[in-house]
């Protein structure tokens, strides 16, 4: 196996060499770069972000939503779950939800961990994204980690937000009301089923109206009965998508952001935390500066 | 590893399948090992109920496992475990590490062996002797690839 079958792999859609190569691009820096450069220009996709806080039913919407949209389209789908900040492993358990669908649909499914990245994504999801786009997908299904209030990656890499939320989150939804209720293109009540999801569906659609967004859906979906998902997949179709200048260019600012940290990671690690202690930090972090302009290490000359 | 450090990830984590591949709804100690392998740095993704052989090797392929950990405490082993391996082995997949564990009699370990399913632990295994013998067969895999790519 070389890096040219990898790649005519995923072109052709092999799950095998597209799961080698997500794997790759995770773990081995001049891999990721050798990918991406030969797959870059393949492929367009509808990229669909499905983001909200946990516990509200993302997975198992998407695992209801696959299947709708597998019927006009290749699906992908790219699940992002979090890692733990003691250990650094995880448990990605989204496949659980939506196994049913993957396999008789014959849908690519892979979960990531976050690998304690921020935001809500990892940090080589668009990376993946594009080896998913590269391999022939018309959708691209991309689940954030049960997202708090400022967890909005989802926005600079999705075509569409759909910011999912389940009844019960009454008085949190005030709360939210900056950070992820701005971000949605669409909102989706989950668990219709429940009391009191018509007074969510009630209480989000006052905040959208209060901020002039009387345009953006609120849909209340039944996961159970599949309530309502006609109008999603209408909406998720009927999307006009153009998202692409921005992706690239978060991505850009993210690799040069990356590079940066490289070079002076080397400085930040080895500051001595003795020579520092009893200082103010903007003064000492102003002479460390310049040490690393003068090519020193740490914060005292040595 | 440091509480709240955005610190990058050096050696890339292991990536563990946990099934159970037959009728076997005892997963008490699947969660167990679980937790256990996710404390000890690793990536862990579970099966769920009642997944079929298939959908084992399929869900191990996707998410490109170094390792599938199978449990059955039903006795169906001989035959569950077996047809996992050979499905993998018709696929042609021979980077992927496969460990066993659950009611296992030592009659049947030599046998599971030979098939290449490795460890066989039985109830009251210390969680130190699984997760070595795991990282020690996704090393091996580890080791596999790297020549496979180069």
């Amino acid at each position: 196996m070389n890096i040219n079958d990898i790649v005519n792999g995923i072109l052709a859609g092999d799950k095998r060499m597209i799961a080698r190569s997500i794997s790759l691009i995770e773990n081995d820096e001049s891999a990721r770069e050798a990918i991406i450069e030969r797959i870059y220009s393949h492929g367009s996709a509808k990229i669909i972000g499905i983001t909200g806080p946990p516990g509200v039913g993302k997975s198992t919407i998407i695992g209801n939503l696959a299947p709708m949209l597998a019927k006009t389209g290749k699906v992908s789908i790219l699940a992002v779950d979090p890692a733990s900040p003691f250990s650094g492993g995880s448990i990605l358990g989204n496949r659980i939800r939506m196994q049913e669908a993957l396999s008789r649909y014959n849908i690519y499914m892979r979960s990531t961990s976050n690998r304690l990245y921020e935001g809500g994504l990892s940090e080589y999801s668009w990376d993946i994204i594009k080896v998913m786009e590269a391999s022939g997908s018309d959708y691209i299904i991309v689940e954030t980690v049960g997202s708090g209030q400022s967890d909005l990656d989802i926005m600079n890499i999705a075509d569409i937000t759909c910011v999912i939320l389940a009844p019960g989150l009454g008085d949190e939804i005030q709360a939210v009301k900056s950070g992820l209720m701005e971000i949605g293109n669409i909102f989706i009540v989950n668990k219709m089923d429940r009391e009191d999801s018509y007074m969510a569906i009630k209480d989000i659609r006052e905040t959208l109206n209060m901020s002039n967004k009387a345009d953006i859906p609120v849909i209340g979906l039944n996961s159970l009965t599949l309530e309502n998902y006609d109008r999603f997949v209408k909406y998720i179709n009927d999307w006009e998508y153009q998202n692409k200048y921005r992706r690239n260019e978060r991505k850009i600012k993210q690799i040069i952001m990356e590079k940066i940290y490289r070079i002076y990671s080397e400085y930040i690690n080895n500051i001595d935390s003795a020579d520092i202690e009893n200082e103010n930090p903007y003064y000492a972090a102003e002479k460390i500066m310049k040490n690393v302009a003068g090519q020193k290490f740490g914060y005292l000359e040595k | 590893m440091e509480s709240g450090k955005n610190q990058k990830f050096i050696k890339p984590p292991i990536k563990v399948l946990l099934a159970k591949p037959a009728i076997d709804g005892h997963d008490r100690g699947i969660f167990v090992l679980a937790r256990a392998f996710r404390d000890a740095g690793m990536e862990v993704i579970y099966a769920g109920l009642l997944p079929t052989p298939e959908e084992v090797v399929d869900t191990a392929v996707n998410e490109d496992v170094d390792v599938i950990a199978l449990s059955l405490l039903n006795g169906a082993h001989m035959t569950a475990f077996k047809k996992v391996m050979d499905i993998l082995k018709k696929r042609g997949i021979n980077d992927i590490a496969v460990v066993g564990g659950g009611i296992i009699p030592d009659e049947d370990k030599p046998k599971l062996e030979k098939m290449g399913v490795t460890g066989n632990f039985g109830p009251g295994t210390r969680l130190d002797v699984i997760i070595d013998h795991v990282t020690k067969r996704a090393l091996e895999v580890r080791e596999l690839r790297k020549n496979e790519y180069k």
